[in-house]
């Protein structure tokens, strides 16, 4: 695998008596979207504020393609960020003053940044709003040129702290494209977001951060899988007889029908024999999502 | 830089041609109060007071006294603004580091700064009656006054920075600034930041007198002094701000 674009070792911090951030360790490939997930106060934006140079860590290190940014501020070039909370922007610039200004701010010469400003706004369809000054602008406009000012200088690492939040289906839908787009660019995304949704639909691999420590962390699909082993939807034609159900029961069958039951293969073996000869509908393995993994991980962390 | 040096000073362009009207509300303000004040004296001294040179050397101590003021003052409250309205991290995201954006950032202030202090110094000239005499010279000292103003800036950005409002403090130490820049430039006073440019100019301006050298040495010496002391505090206060998360909100 390609040398980690983003790497975080260690890295601790704490404010008064509160420890936000513990031992937190994250890799960031290219091409890679990394969900980071948690719930508010967890340390989502700590971490993200430390891993972009805003926060000094009290121990640990990160590193951006192997620059230190707190040691070398160049190393900055290399990250994009779009801050939740922030404005990001400017709101008395255009959105092509705007994409100038912090081209120009993140080390691009004036004439690259005006270039780069243009191709952006076409190909994020805002050219028609190019001169009209932000706060005049729609929520929706104003968070994709957030995303294009954390990419006016084409850094390879983007840190994105709820890019989609506030926005509606079909705004939401295109970021979520880009996004999908910019990481088979090959650019390295940290996404965090309350929406599972959309960290379902995008992420790689995800990481869940609660009380300050990253108590998972593996991809997408391991996790689905791992999470997904632990239960078996049984559905029956007709509904069993109470003989029946208490014999589910014990073995541990929960639900009314369908009927759900948490235990390996060999188990189900074990249930079947109980609801035998009542004609089966289904028998499946149970389907969870992110929402489900995130609640029961947090629930049990 | 230079391209960062542009793209600040396009940004203060824009600023000025979409509201030009904040510029023009700083000169009515900044002409009325020393107006008001003129007429006052006026008054007090009576209907046949001649005030002779020292009208003058007092308009060029305004006329400092607004230069340095933005100066002092413009960093500030950029931070302030910037942290209310959240744009503030997004600025500490640049490679190029604060200090130099933020150093870059107040020169190229220096076109409406300028602009304004010229602004004014026109209008109070017609209603005055005073005579300035203009030695392109000048500009030296003007310029070491301006640097001394910058490092002030920057220990009071320092506090800006950490503790966000600092707004009073910021209104009330302007009369402080009045105090350096209408001080002698001879003994001790050397010492007090801006003093000796002030005191060069204001001698350049209302008396004519040519451009001391030395003078101007020991200007440009204080100047880097307060420059540098500034520099150094707000550095500190970066590292503070960083370690303690102060970046973000208001």
């Amino acid at each position: 695998m390609a040398r980690p674009y983003l790497e975080a070792h260690g890295l601790y911090k704490r404010f008064g008596a509160l420890e936000a951030v513990k031992n937190v360790h994250l890799t960031l490939h290219p091409g890679e979207i990394l969900a980071f997930l948690g719930k508010n106060g967890a340390g989502k934006s700590t971490t993200v504020k430390m891993l972009s140079g805003l926060l000094l860590p009290d121990r640990g290190e990160v590193h951006l393609l192997g620059k230190n940014p707190f040691r070398e501020p160049l190393a900055l070039k290399h990250l994009g960020a779009v801050l939740e909370g922030n404005r990001n922007t400017y709101w008395r610039l255009t959105p092509l003053e705007n994409l100038v200004y912090f081209g120009v701010a993140r080390g691009l010469r004036l004439a690259a940044a005006r270039k780069r400003a243009w191709e952006l706004l076409e190909e994020y369809a805002l050219l028609g709003k190019a001169h009209t000054e932000v706060r005049h602008l729609s929520r929706g406009m104003q968070q994709k040129l957030a995303l294009l000012q954390a990419l006016i200088h084409d850094p390879e690492v983007l840190l994105l702290d709820e890019p989609t939040l506030g926005l509606d289906v079909e705004t939401a839908l295109l970021m979520r494209d880009k996004i999908r787009t910019l990481a088979q660019a090959g650019k390295a995304i940290l996404l965090t977001t309350h929406q599972m949704e959309v960290a379902e639909a995008l992420a790689d691999r995800v990481a869940i951060i609660h009380q300050g420590e990253v108590v998972v962390e593996e991809t997408k699909e391991g996790l689905l899988a791992r999470f997904a082993g632990e239960h078996y939807v049984l559905e029956l034609e007709e509904k069993p007889a109470l003989e029946v159900i208490k014999q589910l029961r014990a073995l541990g069958v929960e639900g009314e029908g369908p009927f759900f039951f948490r235990g390996n293969a060999q188990a189900l073996w074990q249930v079947l024999e109980a609801v035998k000869p009542l004609p089966l509908k289904k028998v499946a393995k149970g389907e969870t999502d992110l929402l489900e993994i995130f609640l029961k991980v947090v629930g049990h962390a | 830089m230079l391209d960062l040096f542009l793209a600040e000073f396009g940004r203060n362009l824009l600023a000025l041609r979409r509201y030009p009207l904040e510029l023009l509300g700083a000169v009515v303000t900044l002409s009325v109060i020393f107006y008001l004040l003129f007429l006052g004296a006026r008054f007090l001294a009576g209907p046949g007071a001649e005030f002779g040179g020292r009208l003058e050397a007092v308009l060029v101590g305004y006329l400092l006294w607004t230069f340095a003021l933005f100066a002092y003052t413009s960093l500030s409250f950029g931070l302030m603004e910037e942290a209310q309205t959240g744009t503030l991290e997004q600025v500490f995201l640049s490679p190029y580091g604060p200090i130099p954006l933020f150093l870059v950032r107040n020169l190229s202030g220096l076109l409406t700064q300028g602009l304004l202090v010229f602004l004014i110094a026109m209008v109070l000239t017609t209603l005055t009656g005073a005579r300035l005499s203009f030695h392109p010279g000048v500009v030296l000292p003007f310029l070491a006054v301006l640097l001394g103003g910058y490092g002030l800036g920057f220990a009071m950005g320092s506090l800006a920075l950490l503790y966000k409002r600092i707004g009073q403090l910021l209104g009330l130490s302007q009369f402080l600034l009045l105090f350096l820049l209408q001080a002698p430039g001879t003994g001790p006073f050397l010492l007090l930041p801006m003093a000796p440019g002030a005191s060069l100019a204001r001698g350049m301006l209302a008396q004519g007198a040519p451009l001391d050298l030395w003078g101007l040495l020991v200007a440009f010496l204080n100047a880097f002094l307060y420059l540098g002391l500034g520099l150094f505090l707000f550095g500190r206060a970066v590292h503070r701000a960083k370690k303690q998360g102060l970046l973000h909100g208001y």
